[in-house]
């Protein structure tokens, strides 16, 4: 069976410095993939390959495959643009445009040339329903996005993520600004899009790496250390080096 | 040392305590079923109220430690078979009210040669080193120590297996000290029930420090280094 995401040999320098160091790693479809490991430890770097994020930085070169379903993401042909399309990306932070709760999640079909309204608003309505959103929005969608809490706008993100139907949606620390109610609504929208979606969420969070992901990668200066289930990897993990990160003996 | 850690140490020295306390208090049964020391017995009895306090304490400490501290791997294998050797500890001291009870029940001594034919005194000699030595393989993380307990256990095993048959045979001869005779093979029951939560508590230090689960039939796994 093809993995859904998969590294080969992936070395990242950004200038000197090798910032991933032979990368190796499978991911299957469906699954959420937790990057565990202290800062700078190349996780959010690893992250941002999939949908080609680091190009945009001057000094960035990569090196090795780099596959989703199969095709090779780095291959000359490849539109990025396209590309980014069917790999969603959610930040730390929420960012929503300076536009309507609505037209920040109709955004991605306008730009891309969809015109029809019933489509645009079916897909609007889908997308918050997708995200948790649309019960507390429904009645307000052209409201300012701005007029939501944080952990409404971070879930508007995601339902804008969602709306341009990517199959990987990947997270950077997604709930790491959130209180702990929006916290929880964040991880229980994870745990639900995976029936549609492939994850791979950043997190600082012992704790919700547990919750929420069924793999997780412990990542430390650059390299790979350990991938597992995530249940070995918090009750019996193999590496010494994963064993003192997670109990809190070093990070 | 972090905060965990710290707490990490000092739950296993109160375990360390209780441990020490339950040896105590199956040295002292023992004695006093041999000796008939009525008084010794009834010491067992009162001291059974502090291994409890002990289990209450202990139980709660975990629970702290679970909802405060969030441990994981090898901090999560500790507290959660810290529980068990907490109940298990617990059960061990259970056993030594329950033979002083007995002592205290009885009439007379016991028939000194048929402690002997039953290899009694060797039993019980098992039971206090090996409770003695799961206390220490805890107290140090000591699996080499611990996996000694699963062969030891056999021979107090064997000894139980054995009694019944001894027993009902002097019964049939000995009408008028079947009673005493009974009293001994509960105790003799319930020091072999004490061989089987020492070798429960070892279980517990193999899975907490090296994450094997030895249960159910998978202790034949030759000792290590």
């Amino acid at each position: 069976m093809v993995s859904k995401l998969e590294a080969k040999n992936i070395n990242v320098h950004y200038g000197t410095f090798h910032a991933l160091k032979n990368i190796n790693l499978k991911v299957k479809a469906n699954t959420v993939t937790a990057l565990i490991g202290p800062s700078g430890c190349g996780k959010s770097t690893f992250l941002r390959c999939f949908n080609r994020m680091n190009d945009l930085i001057d000094t960035f070169k990569i090196e090795g495959d780099m596959t989703i379903d199969g095709r090779d993401i780095y291959a000359k042909k490849i539109d990025v643009t396209a590309h980014r399309k069917k790999v969603g990306m959610v930040f730390q932070k929420p960012n929503p445009f300076p536009k309507s709760i609505f037209e920040n999640v109709a955004y991605g079909l306008k730009v891309n040339g969809i015109t029809h309204k019933k489509f645009i608003a079916e897909t609007v309505e889908r997308s918050l329903q997708q995200a948790a959103l649309w019960e507390e929005v429904k009645d307000k969608l052209h409201k300012s996005a701005f007029a939501l809490s944080g952990g409404q706008q971070q879930r508007l993100c995601i339902a804008r993520t969602l709306a341009v139907e990517p199959s990987v949606v990947l997270m950077d620390e997604p709930a790491s600004a959130l209180d702990p109610i929006s916290t929880a609504k964040i991880e229980e929208l994870i745990h639900e899009l995976k029936e549609k979606y492939t994850i791979m969420i950043v997190t600082h969070n012992m704790q919700q790496a547990g919750r929420v992901s069924d793999k997780t990668a412990f990542f430390y200066m650059g390299e790979l250390i350990e991938f597992d289930d995530t249940s070995t990897i918090f009750t019996n993990p193999k590496i010494e080096q994963t064993h003192r990160y997670i109990t809190g003996r070093f990070g | 040392m972090i905060h965990i850690e710290i707490e990490l140490q000092k739950l296993k020295n109160q375990v360390n305590e209780m441990g020490s306390l339950v040896g105590k208090q199956i040295k002292k049964c023992i004695i006093a079923f041999v000796e008939m020391d009525k008084n010794l017995a009834k010491e067992v009895k009162i001291q059974e109220k502090r291994v409890n306090a002990f289990e209450l304490k202990i139980d709660r400490d975990c629970e702290n430690i679970f909802a405060l501290q969030n441990p994981v791997a090898g901090d999560l294998r500790l507290v959660f078979a810290t529980l068990k050797v907490n109940y298990n500890l617990e059960r061990i001291g259970d056993n030594a009210e329950g033979i002083a009870q007995y002592v205290m029940q009885a009439q007379e001594k016991f028939d000194k040669k048929l402690l002997e034919e039953t290899r009694f005194q060797e039993m019980a000699d098992n039971v206090l080193h090996m409770l003695n030595d799961i206390c220490t393989a805890y107290a140090t993380d000591d699996t080499k120590l611990a996996r000694t307990i699963f062969q030891r256990d056999s021979v107090v095993d064997e000894i139980n297996k054995n009694a019944t048959e001894i027993i009902a045979k002097y019964i049939t001869e000995n009408h008028s000290k079947a009673l005493a005779a009974l009293y001994l093979l509960t105790i003799i029951r319930k020091l072999e029930r004490t061989g089987d939560h020492i070798t429960n508590i070892a279980e517990e230090v193999i899975f907490y420090v090296e994450g094997k689960v030895l249960k159910h039939g998978k202790k034949d796994i030759p000792l290590e280094g």
